[in-house]
């Protein structure tokens, strides 16, 4: 296609510049002009993200400043300062959802990348199988999380539940898995893998097909084992791929909220209430909304902080896959 | 040895096709059981009395058709919306028109937005829609989808707008094509199938989100995911309509998903990662 239009235009430039039936020319084309179209294609995109982002963001850091209190009818908010900061760090529940979330994150990023790097490597080549791999893949990740809750809430079952069955036909007794404070977390954790690891999965075989195959034919040639191989050249090569899925995968895993609400609803006894569970909690269940704007803004400058990594990563992959930045 | 070495891999891959698609095959095989055989200990696995009795008795108990046009519309609105002034501001992004300190700035921002997380936002967001009557709407709903939609949609485009040739470019100059000719007639035609793609993630990311649905919508504009929600806190479990309206909810993003297949790593990754 790309090739189709060169070929006209090395034909256009032959001729003398003159209006044609396709291209009309209507006014000088002049650099005030190019930009001021530049601006106005560039408005409504940042008109939409100044009032989804800036204005939205600026209005919780204020209200992080008041107490609000709906229960009391009348009360005006009442400006209080970084009281909601201070209290927060004296709060056992926000203390107990912020370790909650610490361990969640670390445990489902850390099996996440590793099944990922595994299952990436064993789908990178296509063949038949990999292709249906493939799809196995796919179609957990496209489901709605909440749904995915819901679906894991009748496979773990008690007492009619496939996975339950399962233990029993090994000789393992049944569990109670949402209603346990010991097997929630890992419930949880076994939800969130199944339908994040894909992306780490296609991601990694992304990378792994872009590696110089005359590395591997080289490794081959020399007679070494598929884990040599795989550690001493796939994996070196991959990091700066792991890297990018790495930090994407916490900024995102911070973020789980829906399969909590389909599975446990922060139960039993508030041993899985996320921060993001808890922010929705405290804002729209007892309307505290300026406790929970505080919150928020804690919650930002975690993830914000590991971040910043991923922006200067994926800036620099941008740059190096050719961008114009 | 080779046969070891062929056949472990082969044995994990079909460990991994099973235990992934298990749960589909079993959300599949709940909806279409007859409701006797939906709670029963041993479980089973598969039956040949199939059934539309589920179905039938989740459009009798919701009103499913309007969530599922309430989805479409949002989802819809939001990916053109999203789409639309996304790829605009990326081929301009995408030029050197503007200062590069500029554009540097304007994408860092973009890149930010896409950080935060949507609970941070939702109570705002609930905040403005109310001071401006658009709690319980389609558009409101779709505001706020798009803001988490455009962030991505404007990379991904960036990326594809920075593959075209730069010649294409210049030659359209030279025959006196104004911006938005050149990204309209040239530009936009050539980058089509990654206008897809961002289309499809904007649409999935829409149709699947409950957080926003949940807080922002309620009788009119209430989404699938919304109403698979509601199915949660029933003393009263109803697996077998609850399997179905996870069937019918899954079949129009796993079609598109399986349809963007091949560039499902560039949108993940902010097409940092190109297979």
């Amino acid at each position: 296609m790309i090739g189709h239009l060169r070929v006209r235009r090395s034909t256009r430039l032959g001729r003398p510049a003159a209006p044609r039936d396709q291209w009309p020319v209507r006014r000088p084309l002049t650099l005030r002009r190019e930009r001021a179209l530049s601006v106005a294609m560039l408005v409504p995109a940042v008109a939409l993200l100044i009032g989804t982002s800036v204005f939205p963001i600026v209005s919780s850091l204020r209200s992080s400043l008041f107490e609000t209190n709906p229960n009391i009818p009348g009360l005006e908010p009442r400006f209080v300062g970084i009281e909601n900061y201070t209290r927060l760090f004296e709060d056992p529940v926000f203390l107990d959802s912020l370790r909650f979330t610490a361990i969640f994150v670390a445990i489902a990023v850390t099996l996440e990348i590793v099944l990922g790097l595994a299952v990436g490597v064993l789908i990178s080549r296509r063949t038949r199988m990999t292709t249906l791999a493939r799809v196995a893949l796919l179609i957990p990740f496209a489901l709605a999380p909440i749904a995915a809750g819901i679906l894991w809430k009748t496979l773990f079952s008690s007492t009619w539940g496939p996975i339950n069955w399962l233990l029993g036909t090994i000789g393992l007794p049944r569990q109670n898995f949402l209603g346990s404070s010991s097997q929630a977390l890992p419930s949880l954790l076994a939800v969130e893998v199944w339908q994040q690891m894909p992306a780490v999965a296609f991601i990694i075989a992304a990378g792994v097909v872009s590696l110089p195959t005359d590395l591997f034919r080289a490794a081959q040639a020399d007679g070494a084992s598929a884990w040599q191989t795989f550690r001493r050249i796939t994996l070196p090569l991959l990091r700066p791929v792991i890297f990018v899925v790495l930090v994407l995968r916490v900024m995102d895993a911070f973020k789980t909220y829906d399969i909590i609400v389909a599975l446990t609803n922060g139960g039993p006894a508030q041993s899985t209430e996320s921060i993001t569970f808890l922010i929705a909690k405290e804002g729209f269940r007892y309307f505290h909304t300026g406790y929970a704007a505080a919150m928020s803004w804690v919650l930002l400058v975690i993830i914000m902080i590991v971040s910043i990594p991923l922006i200067r990563g994926l800036e620099r992959a941008q740059r190096a896959g050719g961008a114009d930045l | 040895m080779s046969l070891r070495r062929a056949l472990l891999p082969t044995l994990i891959r079909a460990a991994v096709i099973v235990v992934m698609l298990f749960p589909i095959y079993w959300l599949v095989l709940t909806s279409l059981k007859p409701g006797a055989l939906v709670q029963t200990s041993p479980p089973v696995f598969s039956t040949t009395e199939l059934t539309l009795s589920s179905f039938d008795e989740l459009l009798a108990r919701k009103p499913v058709v309007a969530f599922f046009l309430n989805s479409t519309i949002v989802a819809f609105g939001s990916t053109v919306i999203a789409v639309v002034f996304g790829s605009m501001a990326a081929f301009v992004l995408s030029k050197t028109f503007l200062a590069l300190r500029l554009r540097r700035a304007i994408l860092l921002w973009v890149l930010l937005t896409r950080i935060f997380p949507p609970v941070v936002l939702v109570i705002p967001y609930f905040t403005i829609l109310r001071d401006l009557g658009l709690v319980d709407t389609h558009v409101g709903l779709i505001l706020t989808h798009v803001g988490y939609t455009l962030p991505l949609v404007i990379w991904l485009m960036l990326g594809f707008f920075a593959e075209l040739p730069n010649e294409l470019d210049r030659a359209a100059v030279l025959d006196g094509c104004s911006l938005w000719r050149r990204f309209w007639r040239i530009s936009m035609p050539l980058v089509l199938p990654g206008l897809a793609v961002a289309a499809i993630f904007a649409f999935i990311f829409s149709w699947n989100e409950y957080l926003f649905a949940s807080i922002l919508t309620a009788e009119t504009s209430q989404t699938l995911p919304v109403a698979m929600s509601s199915f949660v806190g029933q003393l009263q479990q109803q697996w077998g309509p609850m399997s179905a309206l996870g069937v019918l909810m899954l079949i129009p993003v796993a079609v598109l998903a399986l349809a963007a297949q091949r560039y499902i790593v560039q949108g993940l990754t902010f097409g940092a990662v190109k297979e």
